[in-house]
């Protein structure tokens, strides 16, 4: 199946600054695959340089295997779905669809016929002569869509196509986009910084950050198996505590929390020294008071937020650090107080315990940071030239 | 000043104002307009309605030779500077759009110059320069209408560019997309979308043109080189007839014409808000 991209150190600078630096990505074909990332990692550059946009300065693109980084966009066989649709004003809804049909060698009804097939696609086959500025903002996202599909791209990208709909809108244009992908088997690859958007439409994610993949995984490996830090602190809630990892027990890395000790089952275990601990809300448990000991951590209830289907408690445990847990709203009787000022205890299961290494990558993004922050001098301000005088008669 | 105490109050004082004001500045050429129709040859004393200034046997508009010609140098003109100035403008607006790199920023306020040069520093240099630099070209109809291309270049390219900068990259970035070759960005969708500007700065190009007279002036040769404007003025001393008023009304009135032609096509196809920012740069 065409569709695969594969990105070899791909690297793109804008003089100083440095937006993507040095990412290797394989894009399986037929696949839904996400960039994701707080604004300013890099995910739009990477997708820009994917579509021809921004020329890389240095790396290759493979696009089934040939190197298409140095193609022109019109040249290359992707389309791209813009933030802002970029729906040509003055044409109406057809010949916008119709617009690269121009240069493929199709016949007149043949084209029409596409237009036709593209724009029931996406349900607007209604709309075909409207101007795009008389559309709502799903039906232009749509139009831009159909635009893009009708040349029947070998990868589909999509620029944060959701990003200026509003909420129930965007829940199910998730859904239908990605009914739509499953069904046509083009490879997307889509941009976001909704971390929400990203997990229920993905195949596979890369998170990105400061210009670099931190991890690339399906939607549940990310989320269960975060492998830095700052992937365990984007997607979801997490809890992240400082430790020491003392040594490995079984299967087992034991950490030391404050004064106490911890076994963890997961991530890191060989790590040594300091690591960070984390533990997703959902997986502690709130306990009695009494029930001090093993896997358990002393805390004071600091807050206690009815969020509807559960409660978000904030506890503030022994040596300091603030944790959050959640309880179901689940009509089962807690047995605990979690009134602000109740004392509980958080039961920290080893099965739900993380090692992360902060040291190594923190490092390393401190260092990308301070180059990433100096962004471009601008240009010196020319002082406005003198009018020439009278030349010399 | 009520409005001091209550500032929900209707701004009274603020409308008078501005009516005096219109009032002012518009009285003496509703005076100067109407006197164009008048039956006698007095420029200051009603003698009733008629057209004779404008197309009657003798000394009219129509009529008179010197006033013919004159009107007619000045279309010649203002058609000439339009055909030049607006592609040659379109043209830099495009060109310093994409020039990222060195040198673009000084160019950019360098653009904006003749706009603010007074226009007899531009006309005395521009006179110099035909005379000692260029004697070939010499004085006439040719060096007029660089001289009128010369400043009016610039305000096609700040219309078109401002309309540039609104539109934006990522429709051509899109054409691109879709598979069009850069000739085809250009021409099947970025000139599309710069035509109402393209129209408004060829109005505005032919509006200066008709109005200019310090440049034109002093780039003129002889009698068959003369403007309406330098008609008006070589003659608003000597023996005036209400024929002057009346070719000052046919060049108004062919001024307000193109610029609210001008509007309406903008307005037309560019929305409301850049219509009244480019009636207002145009004010």
């Amino acid at each position: 199946m065409p569709g695969e991209i594969q990105l070899e150190e791909l690297t793109k600078a804008f003089g100083e600054h440095v937006a993507v630096a040095g990412i290797d990505v394989e894009m399986p074909p037929g696949e839904f695959f996400t960039l994701l990332g707080p604004s300013g990692c890099g995910k739009t550059t990477t997708l820009r340089m994917i579509a021809g946009f921004e020329r890389p300065t240095s790396g290759r693109i493979l696009l089934d295997g040939n190197d298409v980084a140095n193609t022109p966009p019109h040249q290359r066989n992707v389309n791209t779905v813009f933030q802002s649709y970029a729906l040509f004003p003055h044409l109406d809804v057809a010949k916008n669809v119709a617009f690269g049909l121009k240069y493929h060698k199709l016949g007149k009804e043949e084209r029409a016929k596409r237009v036709g097939e593209a724009l029931e696609l996406v349900n607007l086959t209604e709309y075909a002569h409207r101007k795009a500025d008389q559309l709502s903002g799903g039906q232009q996202q749509r139009v831009a869509l159909a635009r893009a599909l009708v040349l029947r791209p070998r990868v589909l990208l999509l620029d944060e196509p959701l990003g200026a709909l509003d909420a129930q809108l965007r829940k199910n244009l998730q859904v239908e986009l990605k009914a739509l992908q499953a069904e046509l088997g083009i490879t997307f690859v889509f941009v976001t910084h909704d971390q929400e958007e990203a997990l229920t439409m993905s195949d596979r994610i890369a998170v990105m950050n400061k210009g670099l993949v931190e991890q690339a995984a399906s939607p549940k490996a990310i989320y269960e198996e975060p492998e830095t830090v700052f992937v365990a602190d984007f997607l979801g809630v997490s809890n992240l505590l400082a430790a020491e990892a003392i040594g490995n027990e079984g299967a087992a890395c034991a950490v030391r929390i404050g004064d106490r000790v911890f076994h963890c089952r997961q991530g890191e275990l060989d790590a040594r020294g300091e690591v960070k601990v984390m533990i997703r809300p959902e997986r502690i448990g709130i306990e009695q008071h009494e029930n001090a000991g093993e896997e358990r951590l002393p805390g004071i209830v600091e807050r206690s937020v009815f969020l509807g289907g559960s409660h978000e408690v904030h506890v503030r445990v022994l040596g300091g650090e603030l944790l959050k847990t959640m309880v179901a709203n689940d009509g089962r009787e807690l047995g605990v107080s979690i009134e602000p000022g109740a004392a509980v205890s958080l039961h920290l299961p080893p099965e739900a315990l993380r090692v992360l290494r902060p040291s190594e990558s923190a490092t390393e993004q401190a260092g990308i940071e301070e180059e990433t922050l100096k962004v471009q001098a601008p240009d010196e301000p020319q002082p406005a030239p003198v009018p020439p005088g009278p030349p010399p008669v | 000043m009520t409005w001091l105490r209550n500032p929900w109050g209707k701004p009274r004082w603020l409308a008078l104002i501005t009516g005096i004001y219109v009032l002012w500045s518009v009285v003496p050429v509703l005076i100067a307009i109407a006197f164009a129709f008048n039956a006698g040859r007095s420029r200051t004393t009603w003698q009733g309605f008629s057209l004779r200034w404008f197309t009657g046997e003798t000394g009219s508009v129509l009529h008179d030779p010197a006033l013919r010609d004159a009107l007619e140098h000045t279309l010649l003109l203002a058609v000439i500077c339009v055909a030049v100035a607006v592609p040659l403008g379109v043209a830099l607006a495009l060109g310093l759009q994409r020039w990222r790199g060195r040198g673009s920023g000084s160019v950019n306020s360098l653009m904006l110059l003749p706009l603010v040069t007074p226009e007899i520093v531009m006309g005395v240099a521009l006179l110099l320069l035909f005379l000692r630099v260029f004697p070939g070209i010499g004085l006439g109809t040719e060096a007029q209408a660089i001289g009128q291309v010369t400043f009016t270049l610039s305000y096609v390219v700040v219309i078109v560019r401002g309309r540039l900068v609104s539109i934006g990259p990522e429709y051509e970035e899109a054409a691109a997309d879709l598979g069009a070759p850069p000739r085809d960005q250009l021409f099947r969708v970025l000139l599309p979308l710069l035509a109402p500007a393209i129209v408004a700065s060829a109005a505005v190009a032919f509006a200066i043109s008709i109005d200019d007279f310090v440049v034109t002036q002093y780039l003129s040769s002889d009698a068959s080189t003369t403007t309406v404007s330098m008609l008006l003025y070589s003659n608003a001393r000597g023996a005036p007839t209400p024929a002057l008023n009346a070719i000052a009304t046919v060049g108004l009135v062919i001024t307000l014409a193109t610029l609210a032609a001008a509007f309406f096509v903008y307005r037309r196809f560019a929305g409301g808000k850049e219509a009244t920012s480019l009636a207002t740069l145009e004010v």
